[in-house]
């Protein structure tokens, strides 16, 4: 996953919601709330897209929250046991989790940022070994098998894989195949 | 663009068996021939039955042809790989190996295992060499961080393998610095 400008990746983890506290009042813009009123008002709370929430941030219009698959609750979770929280379903249907969380910490101030930074890589680095252990196992087996047989904390971890994990997974996946074929072959008769 | 993403991310274990068959191993020839020039250099004169230095690749297509003996290299011995396991098993670090171990071992089983002592053995050595180094480089993924990985001795099959994975895992860590620090070792 990367974040320069032609990344679909980027621009789907730019689609979530922000929730940002208006402290001025702005005319004409109710819209943007979705709701029927012409103006904003002053402390009023409107969800926004992450690309216009950044700018309205920029203006110190509105400030905003950490949003909930970044909050307290997911923290604890995550620290409890990092591996069975389900990234995936915490954010939209991409499941960019770590995409959603670089584009906050891009966005707050210093201390929130590293603070957020250090739950991501963090989490990240708990779920790899099992993310490249899984991966290596599925590489094993072959073509064939591959569904039943691992357990249901196994297959509950591999649902809640976020995108760039899945991106993971398949190249560990699609590397140690390659590299048993090639261990496992005896190309004699090709000589 | 156009090549396939798995081509993409790092090149194959055939393409580094080519690699590993620019190497010099010693032969016993059964056939004569001068000193003769190839792309890659003059090899011989193979006067049998004195022993002669050829790359890889030769050594291989005249053993097919049964035109030669290829003597194993020193460290493809069973005494010598026993000795090998037995350090990956008891001590935390990798062993060190000749760098394409993998490579000539397996091309020196398939084609020549009559000139090896006790073929079977040695590849059931080497099996159990790869399996107790591949759960070495998965302790390394636990210190994995944004910026290095230090795992010496590791041989260029393994490195190959685990490259495509270690490396979006890195870039991947590396995005998720805060954006003052990146650069700068030994925060977390």
């Amino acid at each position: 996953m990367e974040f320069d400008y032609f990344s679909i990746d980027a621009i789907l983890a730019e689609n979530q919601k922000l929730q940002c506290n208006f402290n001025r009042e702005i005319l004409g813009m109710g819209h943007l709330g979705g709701g029927s009123e012409r103006d904003i008002v002053m402390g009023s709370k409107i969800q926004l897209p992450y690309w216009l929430a950044n700018t309205i941030l920029l203006s110190t219009w509105a400030d905003i929250n950490i949003p909930a698959p970044f909050g307290a609750r997911v923290r604890n979770a995550l620290l409890a046991d990092a591996r069975s929280v389900r990234l995936s379903g915490l954010v939209g249907a991409g499941g960019l989790w770590y995409g959603f969380g670089k584009s906050i910490m891009d966005m707050v101030l210093d201390e929130q940022a590293n603070e957020l930074s250090k739950m991501l890589r963090v989490t990240f680095r708990d779920r790899l070994v099992e993310i490249i252990d899984q991966a290596q196992h599925f590489a094993a087996l072959g073509p064939a098998g591959g569904s039943g047989s691992t357990g249901d904390t196994a297959q509950a971890f591999r649902e809640g894989l976020d995108a760039s994990e899945r991106e993971i997974f398949a190249l560990a996946q699609e590397s140690a195949k390659r590299t048993k074929r090639w261990y496992e072959d005896s190309d004699k008769p090709r000589r | 663009m156009s090549i396939p993403h798995s081509l993409r991310t790092s090149i194959t274990p055939t393409e580094l068996e080519l690699v590993a068959s620019q190497q010099l191993v010693e032969i016993v020839p059964l056939i004569s021939m001068e000193r003769t020039a190839f792309i890659s250099g003059a090899y011989g004169p193979l006067r049998p039955p004195n022993k002669a230095k050829v790359p890889l690749w030769m050594a291989f297509n005249l053993k097919l042809k049964k035109k030669c003996h290829i003597v194993a290299p020193d460290w493809l011995n069973v005494e010598y790989l026993q000795g090998k396991l037995s350090l990956e098993t008891t001590k935390p670090e990798f062993s060190s190996l000749p760098f394409r171990f993998a490579e000539i071992s397996k091309v020196l089983l398939d084609v020549a295992s009559d000139d090896l002592e006790n073929p079977d053995r040695l590849r059931s050595l080497l099996k159990d060499l790869r399996e107790a180094r591949q759960a070495k480089s998965r302790d390394g993924l636990k210190t994995l961080d944004h910026s290095e990985l230090s795992l010496p001795n590791l041989c260029s099959m393994e490195i190959n393998e685990i490259r495509p994975f270690f490396v979006q895992s890195m870039s991947l860590m590396s995005q998720l610095m805060p954006i003052a620090t990146v650069g700068s070792l030994g925060d977390s």
